[in-house]
């Protein structure tokens, strides 16, 4: 039986796909978990809220302890989409919708965190010392 | 019906649109082979490296493979109307625009992913869309820029929300486009004769340049301060 080369061509190009795809993509996950991320660390509660100044959150750097539960809350002032608040590489996720709403975390690992608003509109960073 | 002779002429080999299956199988090749390289010389020492890039890249070289078959059915022709130079210069611009935009822009942030995407599409909307002249240039050079910046931001305002999937969904739209433009170009060319015939030279040495150019930008290049 003659095989045409499209054939090949075709099933070639799919394998390859498949192939590169699975070796390429293995253990990417999207990154975000959702929600709030509810802290279980020890020592008081470090609560921080933030503002909207110079179309930016304010302040745009905030520093806290590893192990630290932290609890951030966002006054009247940021608007929009700023309300909607993450540190995606902590899993951390929450539309503050009133100012009395609040996202409270323990970060455990030392490092600098960007946190943003869901578009990337605002952003600022998270310092884990 | 013309769908189905369109169908049937992929499995040809007298025309140029027998060579589309092959365009992208050595396409794919080349690109695959040249991130092969890249990684085993380079980027495997880099730390996270397969969840950080893999998937970006991964689409990236995805998204050349798509743009190759519509380069070469237009080089085979060479000389087009000025309403098909037109949409040649748009699509190729636009799409190649917005989807390296996109997939730039979500590891290196607004800026960079507008400017890469940008310089993409506007060097293959005008490089296509001479066939018909100036009208085809400009067209070519409107798309790219436009689809560059539409590409990242999309990429940047879905930065916390369904990223990849939302990757993926414009892919597949931007592929589905892609397509429908070898459909067109063959509709508006299946009666003349072919003017150029080639190899697979430019084809793999596209891929290559490409693909390199973009793993750079995506793992090396400069980045918006919410991805530094």
């Amino acid at each position: 039986m003659e095989i045409k080369k499209t054939t090949i061509y075709m099933w070639g190009t799919l394998l390859l796909i498949a192939f590169g795809g699975y070796l390429m993509m293995a253990g990417s996950g999207d990154g975000v978990t959702g929600n709030v991320v509810a802290g279980a660390g020890s020592g008081e509660v470090r609560e921080f809220t933030l503002g909207m100044k110079n179309y930016n959150y304010y302040p745009d750097s905030i520093t806290v302890k590893a192990g630290q539960p932290v609890k951030i809350s966002l006054d009247k002032t940021a608007q929009g989409c700023f309300r909607d608040f993450t540190i995606r590489d902590l899993g951390v996720r929450k539309y503050l919708q009133k100012t009395s709403d609040f996202v409270e975390f323990t970060p455990t690992k030392k490092g600098t965190y960007t946190f943003a608003c869901s578009m990337g509109m605002g952003y600022g960073k998270l310092i884990v010392k | 019906m013309t769908v189905k002779n369109f169908i049937n002429e992929l499995q040809k080999s007298e025309r140029v649109e027998g060579e589309l299956l092959r365009t992208i199988f050595v396409s794919l090749i080349a690109s695959f082979a040249t991130f092969g390289l890249l990684y085993y010389t380079r980027l495997q020492n880099i730390e996270n490296f397969i969840p950080q890039y893999g998937y970006f890249i991964f689409f990236s070289i995805l998204s050349y493979v798509l743009v190759m078959p519509a380069i070469r059915q237009v080089r085979a022709f060479k000389k087009f109307p000025c309403m098909t130079g037109m949409m040649i210069g748009m699509t190729i611009g636009m799409m190649s625009g917005m989807m390296l935009g996109f997939f730039v822009g979500a590891v290196s942030g607004m800026f960079w992913g507008s400017v890469f995407g940008m310089g993409v599409g506007i060097v293959l909307g005008v490089w296509k869309g001479r066939c018909c002249g100036v009208m085809g240039v400009m067209e070519g050079m409107m798309a790219g820029f436009m689809g560059g910046l539409m590409g990242a931001m999309t990429a940047v305002m879905m930065y916390n929300d369904h990223l990849k999937a939302a990757g993926l969904i414009l892919f597949v739209v931007c592929g589905a486009i892609l397509i429908g433009l070898n459909y067109m170009l063959y509709t508006e060319t299946k009666h003349e004769e072919r003017q150029f015939s080639e190899g697979d030279f430019t084809t793999i040495i596209l891929s290559v340049l490409f693909t390199a150019i973009t793993i750079w930008m995506i793992v090396f290049g400069p980045k918006s301060p919410l991805f530094a």
